[in-house]
């Protein structure tokens, strides 16, 4: 007894060691900031051609999203040369915000190339192309519960040999504009022409509706979302080291892309 | 380039082909010895005062010593002994053996303060740029946790810096922690770190003293660029079975040690582990039963020195020390396994040989390694990773003493390197899935050197010498370092002191990090990855003063590196069969001052040192792409202008003694973001914040300061001697920083964000902490 008296006050004393705050608000005065055109876009099979065009701002500007209402863009496909019109737009099913939009509908085979343009008043122009990549067909989807009656998802999908190949995983619960419960992206270096499995902790459960997406991605999209990434992981991470964001594009920075994938909706019983 | 090197080879060889030409004196040589065990004491000093002549004993305790005919005092000194005199008569061309035994103070501060000629003996040596320490002295100052560490102790010094708050990394003059060549009984060492670089490998117990090399680095040395840190071991008591150890804060310690066979056979047995998993443990079991408890996962490390002494025959012993040591983090439920453990093994078996009185060969084989291996598992998946480096070595170096003051040292080592590399394998037990990855090269180092410690006369001596280095792996490479320390006394105070040493490095630290991290892995050269190279100039001049009592040191060095390695942005470090792709290379400098200011006889010592000093690299890759900072210098992540170290000890009475140490330096370089931008994804949700990094360290972290102080206090046991220390970390409490973020603040109801605030992470407030220490 006398020993588990001791032991309850060894974390008191740890607690007033380091219960104090060691984190305390510091005022920074950064150098200047050059603020770049920044481009989202991710062209899909079959629907209207729509991007995102916003600038960087310096850090500690205010927290609005710099729009630029005068950026003028264009996507070019086999020669056909398209304007989208800004007309910001909440796309309701995923949550983004379009600033450009065009009616006219994405229609490319694998292998067909399109081309971005965007200019703006400033004289600032981002160009960008990008691949269309086929889909990749998720063979399986299972799970396996524990003894406490949570779930491993597991997902499956066969590699191709040939060809350098990068993928992202994505899981949602219930609808794609709840936020994904698991982002995986990763190449096939280690993989190559093998079976891939995605998998997961026990973090499922009986009676969850789960949205699984593979998308087969261009490099260029998988070396932007990674420095995205460690860009984002730096600021707070003492032991990783900031790196800069591999933008897909020239000009500023951004990301064009496509996006080619498999979807598959489970439920977990 | 070639001329210099032709040049500096003709240097050489004409002075070793001049030595035999110097006027004939009398030889004095014999071995300087502690009292208490008999144990040899390498780097004491011997001297004549009266005429400003010196000289140092090797690692076997031996020295020579060139004099003129007469009637002299010759005096042994060693940090924490007391200084022995004895009077002798020479003629010339006369050999004559002296021996020295010294007695260890009484009080373990009286230790400190040894009334000798030690400052003086300083003055007169050859040697620059050379710290010492012994676990004694370390034992008196503050400690973090209570844990002793010889290495932070060596970062109070001059020229030496710390990777960050509790780090025991060494940055030597501008040098990464990599380009320390660390070595334990003259056998290599590759990662002396525990716990992220927060604890050194060292258990102080186990050590008798350390000496580190900022400059001037003899020939005998090779391998790395920016310093050499060589501790040595204890011997195993020869004269009666000892114990002491103590108890700490978060670890405990305990060496026992003595004959065997009485003055023939010695051991030494040194363990340390560290305890607050047996807490955790303990807390994870109470609360077993809470549904939502995370049990906090375990972390522990130990380590192990053994020592082995046997004299064969007064011309021949043997001795077989090693090291073990490990840490381990992990935890282990029923859905989920993770184990990480890392350490260093090195065993070496070393046999000195006296060929004569002139002649001493010191052979060794020794096999050294580091590894990491992670291991996870959960349901039928199981992943292991694991890099390594293991070495083979094979040294032998020989001490000739010539007439004429030449203390000649030559040898050679060769080193057989394996490193594995980012070995992952990945399977399910079902078979279903399976891939790996991985490399392994081999390596061999070699050197062979020849150099000379020459006292021309009683103001000039020299040590000059010459290394030639190489390495094969799918390229050889080879180069001529050559290497020349003077020292010219001035009067009885005074003497002036140069050096130049060309150093090559090998073997690369893969490490983006500016912590130790335990996944860092060790590369070779290869055709791909050119060899890292230095050069050093350094000038200092030593002025005595206050009657003996005080010395100051001032020191100017540059320094100009080649072939350093960074990395490109976002690089993959972890798991890549290409790593060789990831690496830049590029060029650094280093310069500044050093003042050092020592007391070390009286009630109160301690020293004072300040270094003004500048590191900066240049990376301008053929692809500009790949440019850091746009090819432009920058400084690097330990680049600091003023760094400032008060170590101050005092005896109180017999009994008591108190120390503190005051650390002031300019806040370290750190890459913050200028710029952000809004990031949506494919799915507007997950909308977050990207930071837009643009040059990297173009932010400082605001300046370092703080305030340790302890007090040690004799027991009276019934039997041996025991001591409680106190120590009281960070006395003032100040939120130092660790590393500095951007945060987003939100609105409480609606999560909007409403601006952005910088934050500074501090990592250690006051930490008080009590250690008892035992000796029986």
């Amino acid at each position: 007894m006398k020993q588990k008296h001791v032991l309850y006050l060894l974390p008191l004393l740890a607690a007033l060691l380091y219960g104090c705050d060691l984190s305390k608000d510091i005022e920074v005065v950064l150098p200047e900031h050059t603020s770049q055109l920044v481009v989202e876009a991710y062209l899909e099979q079959g629907k209207p051609y729509r991007l995102a065009v916003q600038e960087s701002a310096s850090y500690f500007d205010e927290p609005t999203v710099p729009l630029v209402p005068d950026a003028e863009a264009f996507i070019t496909h086999n020669g056909n040369r398209v304007k989208l019109e800004y007309k910001p737009k909440l796309d309701e099913n995923t949550g983004f915000i379009y600033t450009h939009s065009s009616p006219v509908i994405m229609d490319g085979k694998p292998g067909d190339m399109f081309l971005l343009e965007v200019t703006d008043g400033k004289g600032r122009k981002v160009t960008g192309y990008t691949t269309v990549l086929p889909s990749v067909a998720i063979d399986t989807v299972e799970w396996r519960f524990n003894k406490n009656d949570e779930a491993l998802l597991l997902t499956s999908f066969q590699d191709e040999a040939a060809t350098r190949n990068f993928y992202r995983y994505m899981t949602h619960l219930d609808s794609l504009s709840s936020g994904s419960k698991q982002d995986i992206f990763s190449n096939d270096e280690l993989t190559n022409g093998k079976r891939i499995s995605f998998g997961s902790g026990y973090s499922y459960d009986p009676g969850d509706t789960v949205i699984v997406t593979l998308f087969n991605i261009e490099e260029q999209y998988y070396e932007f979302l990674r420095s995205t990434s460690g860009a984002k992981d730096a600021n707070g991470n003492p032991f990783a080291q900031p790196s800069k964001v591999k933008s897909s594009v020239l000009g500023g920075m951004g990301i064009f892309t496509n996006l080619a994938y498999e979807r598959k909706v489970v439920i977990i019983r | 380039m070639t001329r210099f090197y032709t040049l500096t080879l003709t240097t050489v060889l004409l002075l070793f082909l001049s030595a035999p030409c110097i006027a004939q004196k009398a030889l004095l040589r014999g071995v300087v010895r502690a009292t208490s065990d008999g144990e040899v004491l390498a780097g004491a000093t011997v001297a004549v005062p009266a005429l400003n002549i010196g000289t140092v004993t090797n690692e076997d305790g031996f020295y020579t010593l060139s004099l003129p005919a007469g009637e002299h005092t010759v005096q042994a000194s060693y940090l924490g002994y007391t200084a022995h005199s004895r009077q002798i008569k020479v003629e010339t061309a006369d050999q004559q053996r002296l021996n020295f035994s010294l007695n260890a103070a009484n009080t373990t501060l009286k230790e400190v303060n040894v009334e000798t000629n030690t400052l003086r003996q300083k003055l007169n040596d050859t040697r620059m740029s050379v710290e010492t320490l012994t676990a004694r002295e370390a034992k008196l100052l503050p400690a973090l946790f209570g844990e002793v560490d010889l290495v932070k102790v060596l970062q109070l010094k001059p020229g030496v810096q710390s990777g960050g708050e509790g780090s025991s990394g060494l940055y030597v003059r501008g040098g990464g922690p990599d380009q320390n060549l660390v070595l334990v009984d003259e056998a290599l060492v590759y990662n002396p770190s525990h716990l992220f670089g927060f604890f050194s490998v060292f258990n102080p117990d186990a050590v008798k003293n350390v000496e580190l090399y900022k400059g001037g680095f003899p020939a005998q040395y090779g391998g790395r660029l920016s310093s050499v840190m060589e501790v040595k071991l204890k011997e195993g008591n020869n004269e009666r079975v000892e114990a002491n150890g103590g108890l700490g804060l978060i670890a405990s310690r305990l060496t026992v040690d003595g004959p065997i066979v009485k003055d023939k056979l010695s051991f030494l047995v040194s363990g340390r582990r560290t305890y607050a998993d047996l807490l955790t443990r303990q807390v994870n079991r109470l609360n077993e039963d809470q549904e939502d408890y995370s049990p906090i996962p375990d972390y522990y490390f130990y380590d192990l020195n053994a020592k082995l002494s046997y004299k064969i025959s007064p011309n021949d012993e043997l001795t077989l020390s090693g090291y073990y040591g490990r840490d381990f983090f992990g935890f282990d439920d029923d859905d989920f396994k993770f184990g990480f453990d890392w350490g260093n093994t090195m065993a070496n078996l070393r046999w000195r040989h006296k060929f004569n009185r002139n002649l001493i060969a010191t052979t060794s084989l020794y096999t050294t390694s580091y590894q990491y291996n992670i291991t996870n598992e959960i349901d039928v998946f199981k992943l292991k990773l694991s890099s390594a480096i293991r070495d083979y070595t094979f040294k032998t170096d020989f001490d000739l003493f010539l007439k004429g003051n030449h203390s000649v040292k030559f040898g050679a080592t060769a080193t057989h390197h394996r490193f594995t590399i980012g070995r992952l394998n990945f399977q399910a037990t079902d078979s279903t899935l399976q891939f790996g990855a991985g490399n392994t090269f081999g390596g061999v180092e070699f050197g062979a050197y020849a150099s000379d410690d020459y006292q021309l006369n009683a103001r000039l001596s020299l040590n000059y010498g010459l290394r030639l280095s190489g390495f094969s792996s799918n390229k050889t490479y080879m180069a001529l370092e050559p290497r020349v320390a003077a020292k010219y006394t001035f009067n009885e105070t005074t003497s002036l002191k140069a050096s130049f040493a060309s150093m090559k490095q090998y073997v690369h630290l893969v490490s983006n990090s500016g912590s130790s991290l335990p996944t860092d892995v060790w590369y070779p050269s290869t055709a791909d990855v050119a060899p890292q190279r230095s050069q050093q100039a350094a000038l200092g001049v030593s002025k005595l003063f206050g009657r003996g009592r005080y010395l100051i040191t001032n020191e100017v060095y540059y320094k100009w590196m080649r072939n350093q390695l960074d990395f490109r942005d976002g690089a993959n470090l972890f798991v890549n069969d290409s790593l060789q792709n990831e690496f830049l290379f590029g060029i650094g400098r280093s310069y500044g001052n050093e003042v050092y200011l020592e007391k070390i006889k009286g009630k109160t010592t301690g020293w004072i040192g300040y270094t003004l000093s500048w590191t900066d690299r240049k990376f301008d890759s053929p692809n500009d792409l790949d440019d850091i900072n746009g090819g432009r210098w920058f400084p690097t992540r330990y680049d600091r202008r003023h760094d400032l170290s008060v170590v101050v000890m005092h005896q109180l009475n017999k009994r008591l003694s108190l120390t503190g140490t005051f650390i002031y330096s300019s806040g370290n370089p750190f890459s913050v973001p200028l710029g952000r931008f809004a990031f949506q994804d494919v799915e507007g949700k997950g909308t977050s914040i990207v930071p837009v990094y643009e040059d990297r360290n173009s932010y400082r972290l605001s300046p370092y300061h703080r305030l340790d102080l302890s007090a040690v206090l004799k027991l009276k046991p019934k039997h041996g001697a025991a001591d409680l220390t106190f120590s009281v970390y960070n006395v003032y409490n100040r939120r130092n920083p660790y590393f500095v973020y951007f945060d987003q603040v939100k609105d409480q109801e609606s999560r909007a964000i409403i601006r952005f605030q910088a934050k500074q992470v501090s990592l250690f407030p006051l930490i008080p902490s009590v250690t008892y220490n035992f000796k029986f």
